[in-house]
């Protein structure tokens, strides 16, 4: 079967948004109805709110409203050890998890300055372990937002074939969300026996399922219908809202962290930017499609470069001896009470460290004051800039539209909200 | 007493001519006092050379060789400790050399530790732990067999020794000798069978003696109080004076959900330098025993309201047949800002005639820090009281010949002392006795209404000690149950008494009364201190 888009320069935008006249419907008065959407409404994933102004089914002002997930992240890593703070990142974007962990750990290493001394083997896992991260949030995204649309069909192919991921992912860390997998200076362990086999195996089952949804999706009436033209996003709006990510790449703009400043081993391996042309809902669907089939490149070729070795620098103050040394002697003891209690000392400074994660460029900004736990610890969420150019965006749809431009967002609270 | 106005040291005269010398340190050159010492100037330039026999407080014997730093034209590193400043010296305290002596120098120390840091009570205070962690960082090389000593050695009735902890670097001795002026400790043996301890039929018994527990670089000393009562690291320091004396030594209160685990010293050279003594360090108990946690009322806990309403009651009966039936004590233990808002009220707007000053019995003294005045705050006092208070034995004659009606006391320590208290000092005779007081005792049972008072780890305030400085503690803990701090009490028994005293705040009582008082003159509030988490203090050493 064949499941090639169109090329984007020729799609064309098969219904806009049509004024009430364009209909053969008699012209009805209205007046402003304000309108309550969220923040418990299905669509709106219990963390927004909107507060809509209607005229009719016509939105003339949406006022989004968020914050409905703040967990004061900032200011609890404020009271954690460096170390302590990774489960905190497992809540910010909690569908790709894995991703939110390679972002604030690489922060912590270029503080500490021993980015260059990560063993390789650990880059790779942590690609490995990310770009997984990024097909299930993908996934989840898709999939929610085509059931929000009717297809439920979608959403169970999706979580399906997310499933499969999900579980490899306990495998590896014992757990499907809460991961904390990532260590300063490394991995906690090394992947389980199998593991390659098992990925490849899910690979090849998921592209199958991506072919599947294609077929159901890419050329589906009613879903394109209510995706094309709608929401559109110019490259000018995501430079003055400093939009990234598949939101960006859907208006042509080629920006990914992995390309333009490429950390860990991204620079080995051979895989493009899917980047859209008229920045509407189905060019983020269509760059995510297209970004699941290029992560799975990735993995393909981490899977055959990965070699065997340490998965975490060699320095018991960075990262905790093994068990029978700490038992053993007093050095590994003293290295293991210091880590745990104190936290790893990281010299005083402050840095900015980005990595491309599943909403786009997922900013740590930390500051030392050389204890053991971070001064400050911002991060830029992609999606809250995604998320500032809604009430502008949704301006002039109609109500029915809320929902494919809100879910091909990809607001997630934990990470928007943190 | 002094009473006159000295919250700072006299002015001295003119400075003598300081010799000064120029070393260069890591490549940048300082001036330093001639005979400066090597360590401390090294660390006055941010070097951070670390150390464990060295103390700011006590003689250098360059035992541990820890300071070990390079220095230009010596054959040898040098322990800088021991080492003082000459001309055109030059030192390397990061040099590639110095940096590998000091990491075998912990190597060599480490041999012998034992493996006992999850039961060790110095664990996350401990210099060795954190000198391995600074300097360290490499994994063992060694698995040969520790030499074993003596895990438990009762060396007194305040401390136990583990001999295997011991890294035999006699700060412990130099404690006792240069600063209790005893010598109860000494080494025994040589080198990895040597000991420390007390010997055959002495004891370490010294008032001094907790002293060694702060100073021991690790958890060799371990004090019998706080021996596994609290791990170090989850104690929060709160700055405090101590109030067992007028000395009024500085200390830190180390305190968890809102219990008082340890008293330790806060550095201050014009006060207490780096000590405090044992029976100073155990002042913290009283604060959580005995404590009148409710307002009473005729012996019955009632609401705040109530119990003042019900004061108010009592003190308006006796004061409508005049001021003069009225009398109020005041304590040499309550904080200035206590004594300050009682002597507002019974002076300015009762118009109280009879004023008494009540406080704990002189004890024994010593020419270190013990005073033999047990009260923190006699010379605030005295100073507030301004020649209108009088004493206990004044009281006893009013209470016995009738001469006053009602009492409002504030503060119970020293009121009524031993069994024949009772019948020297007949307060059953009153018409209306209030108590304010942070215990439960004689007073408060014979009190027609008690009201709980927040005591001096649960108050901000100031105390003036034996040399008139002013001093500020911090709440480190809240109060016991009900309590309130004695001026907010005595502002809502003034409202309800018609008078126009007003406090909101321990700093506006503290900012009224050392604009009015002399004493006080030049005495800062200073900022609100949060407590301090010791886990993230890094390690205290």
């Amino acid at each position: 079967m064949d499941n090639t888009l169109a090329p984007p320069q020729t799609r064309r935008v098969v219904m806009g948004i049509q004024e009430p006249q364009d209909f053969d419907a008699p012209e009805l008065p209205t007046e402003p109805l304000p309108l309550n959407m969220g923040p418990s409404h299905p669509a709106m994933h219990g963390t927004v709110r909107m507060v809509l102004e209607v005229e009719g089914e016509k939105i003339s002002s949406a006022d989004v409203q968020i914050g409905y997930l703040h967990r004061c992240f900032e200011k609890e890593s404020e009271f954690a050890t460096w170390t302590q703070v990774f489960p905190y990142t497992d809540r910010l974007n909690y569908i790709s998890p894995m991703l939110n962990n390679v972002g604030y750990a690489m922060a912590v290493e270029k503080l500490l300055g021993i980015t260059n001394q990560i063993p390789e083997r650990a880059q790779y896992i942590r690609v490995i372990v990310g770009e997984m991260s990024r097909i299930t949030d993908h996934m989840t995204c898709l999939g929610a937002s085509a059931m929000e649309l009717g297809a439920f069909t979608v959403f169970l192919y999706m979580l399906k074939a997310r499933e499969w991921l999900f579980e490899l992912i306990e495998e590896v860390c014992g757990a499907r969300l809460t991961v904390s997998y990532l260590r300063i200076g490394g991995c906690a362990w090394d992947l389980p026996e199998g593991f390659a086999e098992k990925l490849r195996s899910i690979l090849e089952r998921s592209k199958g399922v991506l072919a599947e949804v294609s077929t159901l999706l890419d050329r589906n009436r009613i879903f394109r219908d209510r995706l094309d033209g709608i929401g559109v996003v110019t490259q000018q709006d995501c430079l003055q809202y400093g939009i990234t990510g598949p939101v960006a790449r859907s208006t042509g703009l080629a920006y990914d962290v992995r390309k333009d400043a490429p950390y860990l081993v991204y620079d080995r391996f051979d895989f493009d930017v899917p980047v859209g042309s008229v920045g509407d809902n189905f060019d983020r669907y269509a760059v995510r499609v297209e970004e699941m089939k290029q992560s799975m490149r990735i993995l393909e070729q981490a899977l055959q470069q990965i070699q065997p070795g340490p998965v975490a620098v060699n320095d018991p103050r960075i990262i905790l001896p093994a068990k029978s040394e700490t038992y053993n002697s007093i050095e590994a003891m003293i290295a293991h009470f210091k880590i745990i209690m104190d936290g790893i000392h990281v010299p005083p400074g402050e840095v900015y460290s980005y990595t491309e994660a599943g909403n786009g460029e997922l900013g740590f900004y930390l500051v030392s004051d050389g204890t053991g736990r971070p001064w400050k610890c911002r991060v830029r969420p992609p999606c809250f800039a995604a998320t500032a150019i809604l009430p502008e965006l949704l301006k002039g749809l109609f109500i029915a539209d809320i929902v494919p431009t809100f879910g091909l967002m990809n607001m997630i609270g934990g990470e928007c909200d943190r | 007493m002094s009473t006159g106005p000295v919250t700072t040291p006299p002015a001295p005269g003119a400075p003598p001519p300081v010799e000064t010398v120029t070393v260069t340190i890591d490549g940048k050159t300082h001036q330093f006092p001639k005979g400066t010492n090597l360590l401390e100037a090294c660390n006055a330039t941010g070097a951070n050379v670390p150390f464990f026999c060295y103390h700011p407080g006590l003689s250098s014997p360059a035992v541990c060789r820890q300071c070990l730093v390079e220095v230009k034209g010596q054959p040898k590193p040098v322990p800088s400790c021991y080492t003082p400043v000459a001309d055109k010296m030059e030192v390397a305290t990061a040099s590639p050399k110095t940096l590998d002596v000091r990491r075998q120098m912990l190597e060599f120390t480490l041999v012998n530790h034992p493996i006992d840091c999850p039961i060790c009570d110095k664990a996350g205070e401990c210099m060795l732990q954190k000198h391995y962690f600074d300097w360290d960082g490499k994994l063992a090389r060694n698995d040969g067999i520790k030499v074993k000593k003596a895990k438990v050695v009762d060396l007194g009735p305040t401390i136990v020794l583990d001999q295997e902890r011991c890294i035999l670097c006699t700060r412990c001795i130099r404690v006792c000798d240069e600063v209790a002026g005893v010598h109860q400790l000494e080494m025994s043996k040589r080198g990895d069978r040597e000991l420390l301890g007390v010997a055959p039929g002495h004891k370490l018994d010294n008032p001094y003696s907790l002293n060694t527990v702060d100073v021991c670089p690790v958890g060799a000393l371990t004090s019998k109080d706080f021996r596994f009562a609290m791990r170090a690291w989850e104690l929060y320091a709160t700055p405090s004076v101590c109030t067992g004396c007028a000395t009024g030594c500085n200390t830190d209160v180390h305190s968890s959900r809102g219990r008082i685990y340890r008293l330790v010293p806060r550095v201050n050279e014009k006060v207490n330098k780096h000590w405090m003594c044992d029976e100073g360090r155990m002042t913290y108990k009283a604060v959580h025993t005995d404590r009148l946690a409710a307002p009473m009322s005729e012996g019955a806990a009632v609401e705040w309201d109530r119990a003042l309403d019900d004061a108010t009651r009592r003190l308006r009966t006796v004061l409508d047949q005049g001021p003069g039936r009225l009398g109020v004590v005041f304590n040499a233990t309550s904080p200035n800002e206590d004594l300050y808002a009682l002597a507002k009220l019974a002076f300015d707007h009762l118009g109280v005639g009879k004023a008494y000053l009540a406080g704990r019995d002189q004890g024994w003294s010593d020419k270190i820090l013990v005073s033999a005045d047990k009260n923190p705050n006699t010379a605030g006092a005295f100073a507030i009281g301004a020649g209108r208070l009088k004493t206990l034995l004044d009281l006893a004659n009013d209470l016995k010949s009738g001469a006053i009606g009602a009492l409002l006391v504030v503060g119970t320590d020293g009121v009524l002392v031993g069994d024949k208290a009772s019948a020297t000092m007949p307060l059953d005779k009153l018409e209306a006795l209030v108590v304010l007081s942070t215990h439960k005792n004689a007073v408060t049972q014979a009190a027609h209404v008690a009201l709980p008072l927040a005591g001096w780890a649960e108050l901000d305030g100031t105390f003036t000690n034996k040399l008139g400085m002013v001093q500020r503690v911090h709440a480190a803990i809240p109060p016991a149950g009900d309590a309130l701090a004695g001026w907010d009490i005595l502002s809502h028994l003034a409202h309800k008494l018609g008078a126009t005293m007003d406090f909101q705040s321990a700093k506006a009582v503290f900012t009224e009364a050392s604009s009015k008082l002399p004493f006080m003159k030049g005495a800062e509030w200073g900022r609100g201190v949060r407590p301090l988490q010791l886990r993230f203090a890094n390690s205290r050493g």
